[in-house]
């Protein structure tokens, strides 16, 4: 660290296009804390009482943050269903998938009927019934998941 | 002597194809003239009997290649995935970075006790996945072989950031034996390596019914998956709703994990994604602006062409020509 960067370090806090660091969050904040207190060279004499602000500042914010994230996670696992098993439930039963619908249900008891010697499986009609419910489910399910 | 009467003969062919071409005209013409008189019957007999000869090959060619012969039952190969609109693969989209985040928390803690993901580096995760300082913390969590020291021995190190994502098995057998037989694939490159890609990890991932359908053989450990060729695969449904909580507080249903993850699998496949579009731009910024100044270049250069004016000035008369 010779002169010069303590003078281009300096430059470069000031100056409005400062590029952006893939830093932790947690050194960001503290970068930026001391870019604003660069500005203010009062402040930066006195390190020891703003890093006991600092830590007070955090430690509140925990105290509020746990109980909340903890009241939201039991709202999210009462709450939390799957939308693509709910549409895709809609769309089984919609106009568009009757007839595939109607051939599996049909199968289905077919098979069931049979008894043990059957041979056939349903698994033909659960495909046409599978794609044409996923596709006409798939828009639907995009515009809900972020 | 031989050549002579090689040029001789070769006159003789020239002038008797010629006498026959001759022939055959003056014959197709008398023909042609005495059967629009006697017979268009006979005409009309050929026409029909070319189009059937047509048909009847068509047929016989359908009849003999026509059918596809399907090696496989539809089981057997699997249902197709459906076609999902995902951002990340239009052309001006790039990858939604807190969709990769999330992806990776996923993979980390989901996909990762079985799969590996070796072709990734954690060096790669800094800047598109996670900040450096997570990322290095993240690669001490782990040991790795160092250098050998002055006795020549192997010593473990804690990861940095050149060092590649850790592999939950030593081998393909150590994998298999804990798997019941079956092989947990590597996913560094499963999105370009899969027919469907991303939206045949996305369904198989999400596309575990409830039941198999009546009548369905699924063997012994293997569960039932329409979108797996066979419909028997080996791994278990993994993802239910509120398996992981997102920091970003997203509601982690079954799709939405599956869908970051497999967006976090397609980085990982092909990293340089948004580097490649933004590069297909450069080139069409490019090109267009040659292009047009290619335009504006030609309409100067030959603007004296298309600007010229030529004129006929008649001389006024011959004698002041002359003079």
């Amino acid at each position: 660290m010779g002169f010069w960067d303590t003078i281009t370090d300096l430059v470069e806090a000031a100056t409005p296009w400062a590029t952006a660091d893939a830093e932790a969050p947690a050194a960001e904040s503290k970068d930026m804390e001391e870019t604003r207190n660069m500005r203010t060279p009062q402040a930066r004499r006195i390190p020891a009482d703003w890093e006991g602000d600092k830590t007070t500042v955090e430690s509140s914010k925990e105290d509020e943050g746990e109980p909340e994230a903890e009241e939201e996670e039991e709202e999210d696992e009462e709450e939390l269903s799957d939308p693509k098993e709910k549409l895709e439930a809609e769309c089984t039963e919609s106009k568009q998938c009757a007839p595939v619908k109607h051939h599996f249900d049909e199968c289905v008891e077919r098979v069931t009927g049979a008894g043990s010697d059957n041979k056939e499986d349903c698994v033909e009609e659960f495909f046409h019934l599978a794609h044409c419910a996923s596709a006409c489910a798939a828009p639907k399910l995009w515009s809900q998941l972020k | 002597m031989l050549a002579r009467s090689c040029l001789r003969s070769t006159r003789a062919f020239a002038s008797a194809r010629n006498g026959a071409v001759r022939v055959s005209k003056r014959a197709a013409s008398s023909s042609s003239s005495g059967s629009t008189a006697d017979s268009p019957l006979r005409l009309n007999i050929a026409a029909v009997a070319s189009t059937a000869v047509a048909a009847g090959s068509i047929a016989w060619y359908l009849h003999l290649y026509g059918p596809n012969a399907h090696a496989m039952t539809p089981a057997e190969e699997g249902l197709h995935p459906t076609k999902y609109p995902w951002v990340h693969q239009q052309w001006f989209k790039t990858f939604d970075h807190q969709a990769l985040r999330r992806g990776f928390q996923v993979y980390r803690e989901v996909c990762a006790s079985c799969h590996s993901l070796s072709r990734v580096p954690y060096r790669a995760l800094v800047g598109t996945v996670l900040a450096a300082d997570e990322a290095k913390a993240l690669a001490e969590e782990n040991e790795y072989d160092d250098e050998p020291n002055d006795q020549g021995e192997i010593e473990k190190r804690p990861g940095k950031l050149a060092d590649y994502l850790p592999a939950p098995y030593p081998n393909d057998e150590a994998a298999r034996f804990a798997n019941n037989g079956a092989l947990p694939p590597d996913l560094s490159l499963m999105v370009k390596a899969r027919h469907g890609g991303c939206d045949y990890i996305f369904s198989l991932l999400t596309g575990y019914p409830e039941e198999a359908p009546a009548g369905a053989s699924v063997g012994e450990g293997l569960y039932f998956n329409p979108y797996f060729p066979g419909t028997g695969i080996a791994m278990a449904r993994v993802l239910y709703d509120g398996l992981v909580d997102y920091e970003d507080e997203t509601p982690a249903t079954t799709s939405q994990m599956a869908k970051d993850v497999v967006e976090f699998l397609n980085w990982a496949a092909e990293p340089e994604m948004d580097d490649r579009k933004r590069m297909g731009m450069k080139v069409l910024v490019m090109t267009s602006v040659l292009f047009a100044l290619s335009v504006w270049v030609k309409r100067y250069k030959w603007a004296y062409l298309k600007s010229r004016k030529i004129v006929y000035d008649p001389p006024k008369a011959a004698k002041n020509v002359r003079e």
